[in-house]
């Protein structure tokens, strides 16, 4: 405590208005970097963790997807390592160049402490343990604190550069950093909803870490050793100002490395590895999608060979005309009365007359229609041109 | 007089509404709502059947071989009907003049198209006539989309289900039958044989084309029937680990094959599955990169874990299989990704003695915590009570 609160001390016999000063300003800045990240750092990680239920579904929506989870749980984790880096080298100038007392180590009188207090509480001891500056309750939540923002860098520094470590460790660390990773998180929520949450806010509302101040009622409840010590002027020791200068000129150089090399490290942990590409990735092995098989092809009747030789409906002629005109022109269909069905048949033609003229094949209705094409049974060319010729020569029967 | 007017007009309206409720019966006996559109059709094909020629009719000439009509574009176009093949097709009973609405007379009308597939084009309109509900699915395919920005070779219904041949394929309830999901593969071959080249060879593909097999997937399986979908989307993407999670998750199939179940909430557990799943769950349409179960295992060319060449359970294959995506990895990178295992003691034995170590730790330390602040109440409210003040 400074000294102007001890000289400010008020006199016994009055009610005690002054306030001990409990945090310095620059430790509730601190408090609340640490509030703030640990919050947002348990409120992004847990949904990762429990992925599948609905309400992770739900906060993850609620970030804006789980990249975006993701990168706040990323920079929170960086604020946080940073903050670490400066409680380091701020405990270090407290212990090498203020010498203040190291009030926050733990030893064996917070056990007799705590043993008593439970003690106490089942009704088996007769009073509470007195205890100083920090109780066995503040102690057990800081180095758990600590413990836990250890492993917590050190998973997350796996997680977050795999390649990495897999260079020198075996890739199964990667999950089972992530495991450690979820189980330190749960247990660190856990805790600070059970044992924080008691302790200073349901148990009685302690506001020494927003005000900095405690009064002497509340000293004298809870830290009874601390306000004695105070009051026998032994909480502090004063360092006269040339001995501070010459520690400091130590000092600060050292710790100025110091966190040059830790925030390069942080530095490190962020941009270790690209972990992966980012770009996306075509499938693999692509296929064409349309390759078309050869269809089928579709069925035809043998087409007779083009006779050659001597044209006659019995020798060659009358079997084109089944196979490409019988179809619709035959004895029982015989359409617009044309027949193919015999030579007699197709010599007496449709209905409106002949359509083979003996000897004028350029006039035979049969010619022009098939010339034009596009009969439903159209003739090969090969075949027509043997067909003009049969008519040409006479349109013979044998 | 005036009397007799007005029940003359009382007779006419009597007599109107008479004939008006005698003519709504009528109406609903010929149209009974619970006919299918199918039946519905082909009850109405007979009635209207009068004036049209039936089937054998147009058989007498079309149940030739080998008719065939050369088209401008210089293509057959066959005009044969195979009637043992259409006889025991499922359109036996229905008319030609059905779906050839417009041939009822002999000579037909000229054809007007200019090739094969336009004229494929212009009829399959047709099959939404008692098709309906496949008809509107395809609308929403990725081939009638093909058709509808002008791609002519996209498929139509003709193209996978020729209309004059198409057997039975379901049965009474509407199941695929076992024989038509063997032929499933084959009729999508017609156009996308590179694939079906590569499927068959898969460890799905062979075991259907070789073994008959029906357990194993199919195109349809994956992509769908009538309503395909466009497989290269994000969407497709994001929720394919479903798509193989409805069968590999299938306790009833996979131990035919002692496969294990546990594939999907694996992967889903790790951070690639996490991702993907949130991606999915969130934002479906999510580009991403992240592997889905086809970028390790493949498409369709998917092979066996413990192939001796492309297997996963390969080491070498496995890191080939990350180096994709994270093309510095290490030879020891791959046991990042626990392979689908569950830690035991056997596999991934370090992963599963930390998860064993906060199981009881976190237990002893919140339980512990518990009691001693439980106690602290405790006495707190019994000091209250005595009015002791607290300290």
């Amino acid at each position: 405590m400074s000294k102007k609160a001890i000289m400010q001390q008020p006199d016994a016999t009055k009610e005690p208005v002054h306030k001990f000063e409990r945090f310095h300003w620059t430790q509730r800045v601190e408090h609340a970097i640490l509030l703030t990240s640990f919050s947002l750092l348990g409120i992004t990680g847990l949904p990762q963790k429990f992925s599948t239920s609905g309400w992770a579904q739900g906060l993850i929506g609620f970030f804006g997807g789980i990249e975006t989870t993701r990168l706040i749980h990323h920079v929170c984790a960086v604020v946080m390592i940073v903050l670490g880096i400066y409680h380091i080298l701020d405990i270090g100038y407290k212990i090498f160049v203020r010498r203040t007392r190291l009030s926050m180590l733990p030893g064996l009188q917070d056990v007799k402490d705590a043993f008593q207090a439970f003690l106490f509480n089942l009704g088996l001891g007769k009073k509470r343990p007195q205890m100083g500056r920090y109780t066995f309750e503040e102690k057990a939540e800081y180095w758990a604190l600590i413990w836990g923002t250890a492993i917590m860098a050190v998973t997350g520094f796996i997680m977050w550069n795999p390649i990495i470590t897999a260079r020198f460790l075996p890739g199964e660390i990667i999950p089972a950093s992530k495991a450690a990773h979820g189980g330190e998180a749960l247990l660190a929520v856990m805790a600070i909803v059970v044992w924080h949450m008691y302790g200073v806010h349901l148990k009685r509302f302690n506001k020494a870490m927003f005000t900095g101040k405690q009064t002497e009622t509340e000293m004298l409840h809870e830290h009874p050793l601390e306000l004695a010590d105070i009051k026998a002027g032994i909480a502090e020791r004063p360092v006269d100002p040339k001995t501070l200068r010459k520690r400091q000129v130590v000092y600060f150089p050292v710790a100025g490395v110091l966190a040059v090399a830790m925030l390069f490290g942080t530095y490190g942990f962020i941009s270790g590895e690209k972990t992966s590409i980012t770009t996306v990735l075509p499938i693999s092995n692509p296929v064409t999608i349309y390759v078309p098989q050869t269809p089928t092809p579709i069925p035809t009747v043998s087409v007779p060979v083009v006779p050659s030789g001597t044209l006659s409906w019995d020798a060659n002629i009358g079997i084109i005309f089944q196979a490409k005109c019988d179809l619709c022109h035959n004895a029982s269909l015989p359409t617009k009365g044309l027949s193919f069905a015999t030579y007699v048949e197709a010599m007496l033609g449709a209905s409106d007359g002949p359509v083979i003229r003996p000897g004028d094949a350029a006039n035979s209705k049969l010619v022009i229609l098939q010339s034009a094409g596009g009969h439903p049974g159209q003739l090969s060319p090969d075949e027509l041109t043997a067909v003009k010729i049969w008519i040409n020569a006479g349109a013979l029967e044998k | 007089m005036r009397r007799d007017k007005i029940n003359l007009r009382l007779k006419l309206l009597i007599l109107i509404v008479g004939f008006g409720l005698i003519a709504l019966a009528f109406i609903e006996m010929i149209n009974p709502v619970s006919a299918s559109p199918a039946t519905k059709i082909i009850q109405n094909t007979v009635q209207a059947q009068t004036g049209d020629p039936d089937n054998s009719a147009c058989l007498f000439c079309h149940g030739k071989p080998g008719m065939t009509r050369t088209l401008p574009s210089g293509e057959p176009l066959s005009l044969t009907i195979d009637s043992s093949h259409f006889g025991s097709s499922a359109h036996k009973s229905v008319a030609c003049v059905e779906c050839h609405t417009n041939i009822s007379t002999f000579p037909h009308p000229d054809l007007q198209v200019q090739s094969q597939r336009q004229f494929s084009l212009e009829m399959y309109t047709i099959c939404q006539k008692c098709h309906e509900d496949q008809y509107n699915k395809t609308l929403d395919s990725v081939h009638m989309r093909q058709v509808a920005a002008g791609n002519t070779n996209a498929a139509i219904c003709t193209d996978c289900h020729n209309p004059h041949t198409q057997p039975v394929i379901t049965d009474a309830n509407g199941g695929l039958l076992p024989n038509a999901r063997l032929s499933i593969p084959d009729i999508c071959a017609r156009c996308h044989s590179a694939i079906y080249d590569t499927y068959k060879k898969s460890v799905h593909g062979a075991a259907l084309t070789q073994e008959g097999n029906t357990d194993v997937p199919t195109c349809i399986d994956c992509h769908g029937v009538h309503n395909i979908g466009d497989p290269t989307t994000n969407a497709f993407r994001l929720q394919s680990p479903q798509l193989c999670a409805k069968c590999h998750t299938n306790a009833a199939i996979m131990n035919k094959y002692g496969i294990p179940t546990q594939v999907l909430n694996t992967y889903v557990a790790d951070f690639h599955g996490t991702t993907t799943t949130l991606f999915e769950k969130i934002t479906p349409d999510q580009v991403t990169n992240k592997p889905v179960c086809f970028d390790c295992h493949g498409v369709h060319d998917i092979k066996k874990v413990d192939d001796p060449v492309y297997g996963l359970q390969m080491k070498t294959n496995l890191l080939k299989a990350c180096q994709r995506c994270h093309p510095d990895a290490s030879t020891s990178f791959p046991d990042a990704w626990m392979s689908h295992y569950i830690p035991s003691p056997t596999h991934y034995a370090l992963v599963y003695y930390v998860n064993i170590f906060y199981k009881f730790f976190i237990p002893t330390v919140i339980g512990s915590m518990g009691i001693f602040v439980t106690s602290d109440i405790v006495r707190r409210l019994i000091e209250r009570r005595k009015g002791v003040k607290h300290g």
